[in-house]
């Protein structure tokens, strides 16, 4: 008889995917234009501000790209940890953890792009 | 102890069944691990932008050297093993391929090598000492 999975087990297993499929997307992007498609120099904070600043469908791209990044990872590191069946102590204390470093990862990356996508600076 | 026992299940589990449907099962494990750390990294370097243009500048320089060109190539192959075998895990899953998984694997790692050539072509110019400009 198959075991009950919980709802929250097969909704983080779901966004898993569908977060994952995202960044497939995403980091192309990304990887093509800030790691490729600069050729000469250096990178500095004029050139990627000049990229980014004024530009809606850059801001669109990160709101989502940040957080789909940010979960990705630690859920992904939460997925190996729960296949060892952690103990009920351990477990919910991880999780406070890593709910506590994506919120800080995901504000000090908001924080990052609202810099970068200052407008005149 | 813990941490011991899982190395000692994985290695026992990855000796009794060597196929390539563990290889990428482990590899997908180690890569997905190794780029939550660049993660944390790649935001340190970046969040130097709260402070300012010219920590932003300075902060980006230093890792902006040879050295660095070459370990964005292991970088990129990081992402693109985890990101292809990501994509062949949902293939096979949501379209009921799972038999077919060895085929998509090589499938993948024919991708994975066209992809890798051509990064290396592309950083190939980083990585001689000429490129940068010297601060």
């Amino acid at each position: 008889m198959a075991e009950k999975v919980s709802n929250q087990s097969l909704l983080t297993w779901f966004l898993q995917r569908f977060s994952g499929l995202f960044l497939a997307i995403f980091l192309f992007t990304h990887i093509d234009v800030h790691h490729f498609l600069h050729r000469q120099g250096l990178i500095n904070f004029a050139e990627v501000n000049e990229r980014l600043a004024g530009s809606v469908g850059w801001k669109i791209f990160y709101i989502f790209f940040v957080p789909f990044c940010v979960f990705h990872a630690l859920n992904g590191i939460w997925a190996i940890l729960a296949d060892y069946r952690p103990s009920g102590g351990f477990s919910a204390s991880t999780k406070v953890v890593f709910w506590v470093v994506g919120l800080i990862l995901t504000a000090i990356g908001a924080l990052t792009l609202v810099n970068l996508f200052a407008v005149g600076v | 102890m813990a941490f011991q026992g899982m190395i000692k299940n994985a290695y026992q589990d990855a000796s009794l069944n060597k196929n390539v449907g563990t290889f990428a099962f482990w590899f997908h494990r180690l890569s997905g691990i190794g780029l939550a750390v660049y993660l944390i990294m790649h935001t340190y370097v970046l969040s130097s932008a709260i402070s300012g243009k010219e920590s932003f500048s300075a902060r980006m320089g230093a890792v902006q050297n040879p050295l660095f060109a070459f370990l964005e190539i292991v970088l990129i192959g990081g992402v693109f093993f985890h990101m292809l075998n990501g994509l062949r895990i949902s293939i096979c899953d949501f379209f009921d391929l799972t038999r077919a998984h060895k085929l998509f694997f090589w499938i993948e790692m024919v991708l994975f090598i066209a992809i890798m050539v051509l990064t290396v072509i592309l950083q190939w110019p980083k990585l001689q000492s000429g490129f940068y400009p010297t601060m």
